[in-house]
């Protein structure tokens, strides 16, 4: 009897709180899909009589909004390819070797990634406008690389420690070179993890509104949160507009979520420290 | 066999990106920064930068934003993370056992972790909304309030608001280290404690939690920096309004530069932070031993 008790109250807070993990975003799409008069009612109508698409329709067609998501598709891609690219080399020579930088070099890197990127963010614009690189998209996607670099080194320095080096060593003895190695060898079985250090930083990178809006000013180069802003900057709030905007926003990180959640949590519990 | 020159270029060759744009783009720029603190740096007067000494934080530990903005800091950080805390660590609870389709549900109330913070401030600014908001209507609905919330436009419900949305940001976080540690409790340790006869409140408190101490410990530890450093959620609904009732430390160094220009002052604010930031490291890591970071 208190056993069924107990298991009946465990079903009922767990769906308790799925409905409070899903009804903001359950409410945003609702929101996107009425039309005008019904999202601005009171007492609330929950569910729309005439679903329309139309605020989508004008996001993509006078919002331009299909420019700012190829915008933050092409930074968020090449910021967290180039940076997987450059953790993965490093995690593995700092996995791998046993030499007296290694210490001092992850330690460096420790200390690095938990300067937060917004608090560095003056000192870049100041740095970058000496170069003439600001507004654009190419400095923003040298300043993701490098900011999440850090992190992702660790991340992947301690996926690649848990692959036996016996492996390695097998390869070597069998006449392949280290970096041959390498390649045949460690990566395609580290390949989950760094997927995992990759969806790390788009994420991350798809996200960052702070630099963005710092140095993306003109409409063509804005990134998709640096746009967000700038609807709620301008008088008045159009919810259903912005809601179709948010939803647009919001469904790539849950995509690469829902594939690669198992390996990030993996990362993040075992042998990494931010987050 | 191998050949240690050849092999010292490798490893070279191998951080040298890395530790050559950290230093580029994190570490430079930092020093940068404690410099322009010293500074007279204005947008608008760039010919004239010289060193003032000690005058911007003079202004800025005089000014009595800076404390409020402090203060403010202290209850998002003490409220955000002890919330997310234990109700993660319920779900946890929850979630522990096995049961059909947990792999769905985990990822059905896992998600809002990846989602952009501002982005979730705008949604919830809308949930939260004082004329239109569904929260509003429920609540008036069950008869719980007469007349709508302000929540975000009334300073004495905003900051409670805005804790209210890291808190449903941040919960699956906990849930997710905290469930990771209870999968990693061994059985045997669960079931010598039900031989035992203990209850499960007992055995929760005298076995289960001591074992995952450690992972709890580190986690809320390094969560706090996290929090303090999460700007994001509060620049999406009330920028640090209604009349600074939400600025915290780092929306303020923010709001000075996208509206008042002044990286000096920017900057020294900046580096207060950082000072906070550098102390509590230095003391997470006195407090946490050295291999549980796993170097």
């Amino acid at each position: 009897m208190k056993k069924k008790w107990m298991s009946f109250t465990r079903y009922l807070l767990l769906s308790v709180y799925l409905v409070f993990a899903l009804f903001p975003l359950v409410w945003i799409f609702l929101t996107s899909i009425k039309p005008p008069m019904e999202v601005y009612s009171f007492p609330v109508k929950y569910l729309p009589s005439k679903p329309t698409f139309q605020n989508y329709h004008r996001l993509f067609s006078y919002a331009h909004f299909g420019k700012y998501f190829k915008n933050s598709l092409t930074v968020a891609g090449i910021s967290a390819l180039a940076s997987t690219v450059m953790a993965s080399l490093a995690g593995y020579a700092l996995a791998r070797f046993k030499n007296r930088w290694v210490l001092p070099i992850i330690l460096f890197l420790f200390f690095a990634q938990m300067i937060p990127a917004y608090l560095v963010m003056i000192p870049q614009y100041v740095m970058f406008s000496k170069f003439g690189m600001l507004d654009k998209l190419s400095s923003v996607i040298l300043i993701y690389s490098g900011i999440g670099s850090a992190f992702s080194t660790i991340m992947a320095r301690g996926f690649i420690a848990r692959i036996p080096v016996e492996l390695e060593e097998a390869a070597m003895i069998d006449g392949c070179t280290r970096l041959c190695s390498l390649f045949k060898v460690t990566f395609p079985l580290v390949l989950p993890g760094l997927s995992a250090v990759f969806s790390f930083s788009f994420v991350n990178s798809w996200n960052e509104i702070f630099i963005a809006s710092l140095f993306l000013n003109s409409d063509n180069k804005m990134t998709v949160p640096v746009a967000l802003y700038s609807f709620i900057s301008k008088a008045g709030v159009n919810w259903g507009f912005l809601s179709a905007g948010l939803v647009v926003a919001l469904l790539p990180t849950i995509i690469v979520f829902a594939f690669a959640q198992r390996y990030i949590v993996e990362g993040l519990t075992k042998g990494a420290m931010k987050y | 066999m191998r050949k240690p020159r050849r092999s010292a270029r490798f490893f070279l060759y191998a951080i040298l990106p890395v530790v050559a744009v950290v230093s580029f783009l994190v570490v430079y720029p930092t020093i940068r920064g404690v410099i322009m603190s010293f500074q007279n740096y204005n947008l608008y007067n760039l010919r004239n930068v010289h060193f003032v000494g000690f005058e911007n934080y003079k202004s800025v530990y005089t000014d009595s934003r800076f404390y409020e903005d402090l203060w403010n800091t202290v209850l998002w950080i003490a409220g955000s993370v002890s919330l997310q805390f234990i109700l993660g660590f319920i779900l946890a609870l929850l979630m522990w056992k096995p049961f059909k389709g947990r792999g769905i549900y985990a990822g059905l109330v896992f998600y809002p972790w990846a989602l952009s913070g501002f982005a979730i401030g705008l949604v919830w600014s809308w949930l939260m909304n004082g004329t239109f908001g569904v929260i509003n209507d429920i609540l008036m609905r069950l008869h719980l309030i007469e007349y709508p919330i302000h929540f975000l436009s009334d300073p004495k419900w905003a900051m409670w608001s805005v804790i209210l949305i890291n808190v449903w940001y941040g919960i699956p976080f906990f849930a997710i280290m905290i469930l990771a540690a209870l999968q990693s409790v061994p059985s045997s340790v669960v079931e010598a404690a039900m031989i035992d006869g203990a209850s499960s409140a007992r055995r929760l408190f005298q076995i289960i939690i001591p074992y995952i101490k450690p992972t709890i410990l580190s986690t809320l530890l390094l969560r706090v920096i996290w929090v303090m450093n999460f700007p994001d959620i509060i620049y999406g609904t009330t920028r640090g309004g209604p009349a600074g009732a939400t600025e915290i430390l780092s929306v303020y160094m923010i709001n000075v530069v996208f509206y008042e220009n002044d990286y000096s002052k920017a900057a020294t604010v900046g580096v207060t932070i950082l000072a906070i930031l550098i102390t509590y490291t230095l003391v997470y890591i006195k407090t946490t031993s050295y291999e549980e970071l796993e170097l």
